[in-house]
């Protein structure tokens, strides 16, 4: 039995994913105004669902994908980036992100408060 | 990929937002210099230049993002000067006058640049909630170590 079982992985990865998402969500937003940029998102949570079942090890090397979405409605300028869509799945991403740390944390204090130093 | 990586681009966001206001400011400004020409700013995806395409042919991926996708934010690519046509307003007296007495005045819209201004401060204040966003994310994944 290991200290960090495959739950504690799976949140440290799920909390690289949305750092990386939101990097990529940055991106969208700073290219609001460049002429045919085509919007991008980061994709981890199907790879990291499938991972779970495989422990530990599939779950620390589950991949967290780049995608770029061509699916998005294009505007006039060849852009597909909907600022307000943007602020809106920025805004998701932060609270998934603060939603894992909460959890990270009470998992950590049962640990701390099981090795008698909580 | 860094966990700054998100604020570096927010960043270059300001920045190229902040070089359209100065861009359409100094148009507005010139709006009744003759002989001015309006500039216009070229924006694009930075990192998709010439040195990130050697840079993959050559298999260098530390600066790829998960997935290979760069982020790297946007950059001017250039301040274009309009080739729309002057206005031409009979003014004989005007010292830049030609011969027929008529001033070239600049192909500056007030209106449109008043427009290019608004889209400019609502893009940059876009950038500053995501670098907020990203700003919380950080100081929320630190309340871990406590």
């Amino acid at each position: 039995m290991d200290l960090f079982d495959t739950t504690q992985t799976a949140l440290e990865r799920a909390m690289s994913g949305t750092s990386a998402r939101q990097a990529a969500l940055a991106q969208n937003l700073a290219n609001a105004n460049t002429p045919g940029y085509q919007r991008k998102d980061v994709d981890f949570q199907g790879a990291l669902r499938s991972a779970l079942a495989g422990g530990k090890s599939a779950v620390e090397r589950s991949s967290i994908q780049a995608v770029t979405d061509t699916s998005a409605a294009l505007r006039a300028d060849g852009s597909n980036v909907d600022p307000e869509r943007e602020g809106a799945i920025i805004a998701r991403a932060g609270l998934e992100h603060d939603a894992l740390v909460s959890v990270a944390n009470a998992r950590n204090s049962i640990l701390r408060a099981a090795m008698g130093i909580g | 990929m860094g966990i700054f990586d998100a604020l570096d681009i927010s960043a270059s966001g300001l920045i190229a937002e902040r070089t359209r206001m100065d861009v359409t400011s100094q148009n507005l400004a010139n709006a009744q210099s003759s002989g001015y020409r309006r500039q216009d700013v070229v924006l694009r995806e930075a990192g998709g230049g010439f040195a990130n395409v050697l840079g993959k042919a050559i298999g260098a991926s530390s600066s790829e993002a998960p997935g290979g996708g760069t982020n790297r934010g946007v950059e001017v690519a250039e301040v274009v000067t309009d080739q729309a046509e002057q206005r031409r307003v009979y003014d004989p007296g005007h010292p830049d006058a030609d011969a027929q007495g008529y001033v070239r005045l600049p192909n500056v819209n007030a209106v449109s640049e008043m427009t290019d201004l608004i889209s400019a401060s609502r893009a940059y204040e876009a950038n500053v909630t995501a670098m907020n966003t990203a700003k919380q994310m950080f100081s929320k994944t630190l309340e871990i170590l406590r």
